[in-house]
């Protein structure tokens, strides 16, 4: 076609505007996509956060759960649900969990702490921390009247590995339940507050004190995040006696409120990025349209319609675009694989080589997301932009009046 | 057996130039038949171009009747005023025009894809470019063409689709005396052979010589109109031919 020609061959025109043009294309679209591959790596990050910490990336929770949020609250029929949770397609693994309100004591120190009742065998799989005791060992399957604690509570209990400690808990019918607990295994997990809620022990122990039988929750991990919200609808078809699912995102909607709310403020910087890239593209093709405003009306003489016109400018705008989207690829590749190799370090930010937000324990590198999406979306943005920034510069052109034009001309 | 291609019957146009209002045409009353070589003589600011512009339909008349191959210009809308240029009428202009970025062919080519021909449109511009005696320098573009090639090429842009009304607007300011005279026995070579009607607007005395009828415009005004006995034509463009016909248009 010879209008592509004359596009194309157009963008070549006026060569420093052009290769200005193409040079803030790029440069815009790559700090775009490099912000998507950040704000895409802190969605990983934040599921990976979640779901370690152990919320898991789904739970299986009793009805109302939701609502009351009540950790005595016990699941219709656990087995069933976990039976159905393994054999859910993308699950990687599963666990289940008691939990109760407890106090633990040795000497004359007390903590409030939750008694979290464990299957020794399926934890480790959902739990990073308790893959990484700190001292003495995990808890064993098939063994009772152990615990495994976090720093900050034994520090604050001043318990050390082979102390017995004391928990009470509220048990049937509103007695006060006790049991003494071995200390075996301390895990330091280098934030205080994720210390904190590291306080195991086997299910049947919390069974015992509570008088309460069955699991709790049925902790799902996916074997990728992204399929949570999938294996959550799976679940939910399947689950009998009102147990219900819930993604990570539910579980803790704080803590991905705080993402979301990350995310949008990236997003707007973006948008303000791409706006500057957009005014200047829209001023550099106005320029070029009222330099060719004479060859617009003789195109016009000669029966172009303003529609063609508007596509024939368009077209124009796209091949700058393509151009601005392999200058943006050039600049964007490398540094984005690098920050998906290497991460970004937050430790000098937040002081700290370790966080918790919300319960989860945060990882203070955070890695962009490098993938083929990159390409798809590098020229849609950069050709889209460039083509919308085109658009006023193009019904500038289309309503050139040629016999006004030709005559200022002469 | 001709047939009238332009009737205008006390037109006139008044255009704004920043306060004041310029009063172009002071009622023309003119006809022109099919087949006529017309020259438009006359003093800058007499009107010549705002003519050219009214029958080209590239504006509207602000009072008057004025048709043109059978169509009201004043009735017609803008879409419909751009169809009648695309598909009726060929354009000259004094400064050539061509497209810079477009060789000899693509320019005649656009206008041939713009009418909506298909696969055939190369072959036919090309066919043009032959006639015109113009073929070797298909390839070029206007900056590697001299003043009288590039208005040789406008005028196969002007002639490829075969129009019945063309319309120069000074087609031979830009050029030297014998590039204008090339031009004129090419444009007069061209009514010859294809019937066009032509109607050109010059200053220059040579140009007018190769008129059959010459009008003279005075402040808007038709001030003179007189017909010359025809000069048997004689082709000075080598190769020239016929054009190819049109076809898918």
């Amino acid at each position: 076609m010879v209008s592509t020609r004359y596009a194309v061959r157009s963008v070549g025109r006026n060569v420093r505007r052009t290769i200005l043009s193409v040079v803030g294309i790029g440069v815009g679209c790559a700090l775009a996509v490099f912000m998507e591959s950040m704000n895409r790596g802190r969605d990983e990050l934040f599921a990976r956060a979640a779901a370690s910490s152990g919320i898991g990336h789904v739970r299986v929770v009793p009805r109302g759960w939701r609502e009351r949020r009540d950790v005595r609250a016990r699941l219709a029929d656990w087995q069933h649900d976990r039976d159905v949770a393994r054999s859910t397609p993308g699950v990687a693994s599963t666990t289940i969990r008691s939990r109760t309100q407890a106090l633990v004591a040795m000497g004359t120190h007390v903590v409030p702490v939750e008694l979290v009742g464990v299957d020794p065998a399926t934890e480790p799989s959902t739990f990073r921390f308790v893959r990484e005791i700190t001292h003495g060992r995990y808890l064993r399957p098939g063994e009772h009247g152990t615990v495994v604690l976090g720093q900050s509570i034994a520090d604050r209990l001043r318990a050390g590995l082979d102390d017995d400690i004391l928990a009470t808990a509220v048990g049937p019918r509103g007695s006060i339940e006790s049991a003494m607990l071995r200390v075996v295994g301390i895990v330091a997990t280098g934030s205080e507050d994720a210390d904190l809620a590291v306080c195991q022990v086997a299910i049947e122990d919390v069974t015992k004190l509570t008088g309460l039988k069955g699991a709790g929750e049925v902790v799902v991990m996916a074997g990728d995040w992204r399929a949570a919200d999938a294996i959550r609808d799976a679940l939910t078809q399947r689950l009998t006696g009102g147990d219900e699912a819930m993604t990570w995102g539910e579980l803790a909607p704080e803590f991905k409120g705080h993402n979301e709310q990350d995310k949008a403020a990236a997003r707007f910087v973006r948008a303000i990025i791409l706006l500057i890239v957009l005014l200047g593209v829209a001023s550099a093709q106005l320029a070029a349209v009222l330099e060719r405003r004479r060859e617009f009306a003789v195109l016009s003489a000669l029966g172009m319609r303003a529609g063609t016109m508007v596509v024939l400018v368009l077209q124009e705008a796209a091949a700058l675009g393509l151009a601005g989207a392999v200058v943006a690829l050039a600049i964007a590749l490398p540094v984005v694989w690098q920050f998906a190799r290497t991460g970004l370090d937050l430790r000098s930010a937040y002081g700290s080589s370790n966080f918790t937000f919300s319960g989860a324990f945060m990882e203070p590198v955070f890695y962009g997301d490098f993938g083929v999406w990159i390409v798809p979306w590098v020229v849609a943005l950069a050709v889209g932009a460039t083509m919308l920034a085109s658009l006023y510069p193009a019904w500038f052109a289309a309503r050139t009046d040629p016999a006004v034009a030709l005559r200022v001309a002469q | 057996m001709t047939d009238t291609i332009v009737a205008a019957r006390g037109l006139t146009k008044n255009f704004q130039e920043g306060r004041h209002e310029v009063r172009a045409l002071r009622g023309i009353d003119l006809s022109v038949d099919s087949g006529e070589f017309l020259a438009l003589v006359g003093p800058s600011g007499s009107g010549k171009t705002t003519f050219l512009n009214l029958v080209g339909a590239l504006d509207r008349p602000t009072s008057g009747d004025l048709i043109v191959l059978g169509r009201d210009i004043g009735r017609l809308s803008k879409g419909a005023r751009a169809d009648m240029r695309l598909r009726e009428l060929g354009f000259v202009f004094q400064a050539f025009n061509l497209v810079p970025v477009l060789t000899a062919l693509e320019n005649v080519e656009f206008v041939l894809e713009l009418q909506g021909v298909g696969r055939e449109r190369r072959q036919r511009a090309m066919g043009v470019l032959d006639e015109l005696g113009l073929a070797e320098l298909a390839d070029r573009r206007p900056n590697e063409l001299s003043g009288g090639q590039q208005q040789r090429v406008a005028v196969a842009r002007a002639v490829a689709a075969r129009p019945r009304l063309v319309l120069a607007d000074e087609p031979t300011a830009n050029l030297d005396g014998e590039n204008a005279e090339v031009l004129m026995h090419l444009m007069r070579d061209l009514r010859d052979r294809h019937g066009m009607t032509f109607i050109f607007s010059t200053h220059d005395a040579r140009v007018v010589a190769h008129a059959v009828r010459v009008v003279t415009l005075m402040d808007g005004r038709v001030a003179r109109d007189e017909e010359k006995p025809e000069e048997a034509p004689h082709a000075i463009v080598p190769g020239a031919g016929r054009l190819p016909a049109a076809s898918g248009a």
